[in-house]
């Protein structure tokens, strides 16, 4: 190994490679465990918040109309006031 | 220009890591290797003698210099554990849903 500039490797302890290895290996089961349940989650939240937004869309819209139609009155009522 | 010359800087680049990254595998290959079926028993022997510390107390009597590595050696190798994490959920920060 003469080719090595920074002199023969190091002999890691079995121990350490062991805990390194099995510690990755947990946390990319952990990782992909909690990505698969909280996107199933996230995704009944989104098929909630779709139900609820065609009735709030409706309310809004039911809203709109009733705020213009008192505005078109009042407006009619000012123009319509006699002089004094 | 700035743009032609671009290919050639990056030939280079490759060209000066290349034997780099060779001794860096050499030396990945022996120190960062997944342990052998063969370690077993060392492995076994390792955990029994932190466990033989962490009963009797042994580990309190270390000098400063030795528990600051064996903390620092300890949290590399519970930071894998966060490499993995990121790995598994495909996503550098947070989950992404």
């Amino acid at each position: 190994m003469s080719d090595l500039p920074f002199g023969p490797p190091v002999r890691v302890s079995p121990l350490i490679r062991f805990g390194r290895w099995s510690f990755l290996t947990a946390g990319v089961l952990y990782g992909a465990f909690h990505q698969s349940r909280l996107s199933k989650k996230e995704a009944k939240f989104r098929e909630i918040e779709a139900k609820e937004k065609v009735v709030r869309d409706a309310k809004i819209k039911a809203e709109k109309e009733m705020a213009a139609a008192a505005e078109l009155k009042s407006l009619e009522e000012m123009v319509n006031t006699p002089k004094k | 220009m700035a743009v032609a010359k671009i290919p050639s800087l990056i030939n280079s680049a490759l060209a000066q890591a290349r034997p780099k990254f060779y001794i860096f595998m050499k030396y990945a290959r022996v120190e960062l290797a997944p342990p052998k079926l063969s370690e077993i028993p060392q492995i076994k022997a390792g955990l029994g003698k932190l466990i033989t510390s962490a009963k009797t107390g042994a580990w309190k009597q270390q000098t400063v210099k030795q528990a600051t590595l064996n903390t620092l050696v300890g949290a590399e190798v519970l930071f894998w554990f966060y490499v993995g994490e990121c790995i598994g959920k495909r996503h550098i920060v947070g989950y992404n849903v």
